[in-house]
């Protein structure tokens, strides 16, 4: 199996507009691609149709060579696709622990009855995935908070425990939409360094990100829209120079910097 | 759960264990029905709490339960403790059917869907279909419990069959909630496309808390119809749902403390106030009000952080390491 994902030629219209055009995008396992682009070029609208969100019009979405085109979300997250989201969609009321724990869902054997009377089956499934959370808990450096609201935390430490619930699904592939949007300088290294560890773990990443040093850092390969069309790939040193890419962004600069 | 909470919980069974010792009757007779309505309340928690799904048909599900005892008792002559697994099993399946169709609607038009069903149903107990709910007036004359050859009829009897249903809904519902499905309904509640994307089939949960709602509720119906020995529409009309739509949002969803008082508040304290009882709508109506300006999350709220103590000793060190 050379990819693990492919997106084939992938169009969404809203309403008759064009949200992405023809995209084709190929990730690898153990590799971190990247989606950078200017706002509302349609980054977010294509991990939507990866993960079932949104339904493409044209093209096709294959997950380890099975075609998840317009499946469920549920369904596509079950067989290994696995996401964080830009504006952090955590459980805030719940414990980090209980977060966590949500990633293991598909991986739980629990039948309905075990919600009524727990037998010593229940009781081996429920301690593996807590000993799971734990485990990863501690990768992420958030064991101290096992049991502290998600919404106290921080903004950087918001962005791990969704890293780490989508982990505990055990995914082959892990969709990043903006790791480090909101994060300081050095949250922004201390999760650098935990995707990178993630990707020896011989996970396929796609991510978006506007944070251009940490991309250049990260990725292997990268792919720029803009208007919802590819405009360039290559590696992040061809893409980098590519004069299409620089007018892109020059023409959006003013709005960019913040 | 801490120290404080188990013993809060343990002296309120301690109380209600010893409550027939020392009331009269008609005190007696309040304790059964805030046993009753109390499990009722709990199964709608767990729909409307948990997965928090508008759930405003719920005494649909009580009255199935109730009606269920009282057909086949009085009917085909069955034992009422025979009955108690069809008074289960009959709203479990018309949950499902009446659910199905409308799991996947939002809040608010999936509330107006159960309104629609709730006035159906009362209709057709009102109008005695196939000669069975004995229309408005319902169904007397329904036998007492036997166990055994013992004939259980006196009121104390009955408060400790009640009392045993609300143990068995306690325990029901901790073990629900330290699961893989108590927990999925919560993050559906909480975030539905969060739960999504985390591989959880959002109709399939649903139906699961309509389906061991209705459950629980069923069988408190059937006790409902053994405390009175009669049943009618008017106690499973839409304003009773509103009830217990009510309990759990002033009490504070997910939160059994909060449920009891809920409860409490709604159908005890205007017994306590006699000369508020013609108006008893008017605490009810006064409570709501209340409780959703000065807390919206209800009387008493959820507290969550259900987690292996493992988890949480490594919280313990960490601090007492600073």
């Amino acid at each position: 199996m050379e990819y693990v994902l492919e997106i084939e030629n992938v169009s969404k219209f809203f309403h008759g507009l064009v949200a992405i055009d023809d995209l084709t995008i190929k990730v690898k396992p153990a590799q971190i691609y990247g989606i950078i682009g200017p706002n509302g070029a349609g980054k977010t609208t294509l991990f939507n149709c990866v993960t079932g969100i949104y339904t493409p019009e044209q093209g096709t979405v294959k997950y380890k060579g099975e075609d998840i085109t317009g499946m469920a979300p549920h369904k596509i997250a079950q067989r290994g696709v696995l996401r964080t989201f830009q504006n952090i969609r955590l459980f805030k009321e719940m414990s980090v622990a209980e977060n966590i724990i949500a990633g293991c869902h598909t991986k739980s054997k629990q039948k309905w009855y075990h919600s009524i009377v727990h037998t010593s089956a229940y009781k081996k499934d429920e301690m593996k995935h807590w000993k799971k959370v734990e485990e990863l808990m501690e990768f992420f450096g958030l064991s101290q908070y096992a049991d502290t609201p998600a919404g106290d935390l921080s903004y950087g430490n918001q962005r791990k425990i969704e890293m780490a619930r989508a982990l505990a699904a055990d995914p082959e592939i892990l969709i990043l939409d903006e790791p480090a949007a909101g994060l300081n300088e050095n949250e922004t290294i201390e999760l650098t360094n935990i995707i990178l560890k993630i990707k020896e773990m011989g996970l396929g990443i796609m991510m978006i990100e506007h944070d251009m040093d940490m991309v250049m850092k990260l990725t292997d390969y990268i792919t720029v829209i803009n208007f919802g069309k590819e405009i360039s790939q290559g590696l992040p040193s061809f893409v980098q120079g590519d004069p299409r890419v620089i007018e892109a962004y020059i023409g959006t600069d003013d709005e960019e910097d913040e | 759960m801490d120290t404080k909470n188990t013993s809060i919980a343990t002296l309120f069974i301690v109380v209600m264990a010893l409550f027939p010792f020392v009331v009269d009757s008609a005190w007696l007779s309040i304790g059964i029905t805030f046993l009753v309505f109390a499990v009722v309340a709990f199964s709608q928690d767990i729909i409307l709490g948990r997965a928090g799904i508008f759930n405003m048909g719920h005494a649909i599900f009580f009255g199935m339960g109730a009606y269920t005892t009282a057909i086949l008792n009085v009917h085909f002559g069955l034992e009422i403790v025979a009955t108690i697994p069809f008074a289960i099993l009959v709203p479990v399946v018309f949950s499902i059917l009446l659910a199905g169709p409308i799991i996947h609607l939002r809040g608010d038009y999936l509330l107006v869907a159960t309104i629609g069903f709730n006035i159906i149903f009362e209709q057709v107990l009102s109008n005695d279909i196939f000669g069975l709910t004995g229309g408005p007036n319902g169904i007397f004359g329904i036998d007492v419990v036997r166990v055994f050859g013992y004939e259980l009829w006196s009121d104390i009897a009955i408060y400790y069959i009640a009392f045993g249903l609300l143990i068995i809904t306690l325990f029901v519902i901790r073990n629900l909630d330290t699961s893989k499905y108590g927990r999925a309904l919560y993050y559906i509640n909480k975030d539905e496309i969060a739960a999504k994307s985390m591989g959880i089939n959002i109709s399939y949960y649903k139906l699961f808390a309509f389906a061991l709602g209705a459950a629980i509720a069923g069988a408190a119906g059937s006790v409902f119809a053994i405390q009175y020995s009669a049943v009618s529409p008017e106690s499973f009309n839409f304003m009773q749902s509103v009830m217990f739509f009510a309990i759990v949002l002033v009490g504070g969803s997910a939160s059994l403390p909060g449920i009891l008082i809920g409860t409490f508040v709604m159908f005890v304290l205007p017994e306590l106030f006699t000369e508020f009882k013609e108006s008893r709508y008017l605490i009810f109506g006064a409570a709501m009000v209340l409780t959703m300006i000065l807390r919206p999350n209800g009387v008493w709220p959820a507290k969550f952080g259900n987690i292996p103590k493992f988890l949480k000793k490594k919280v313990v060190n960490k601090s007492e390491e600073k």
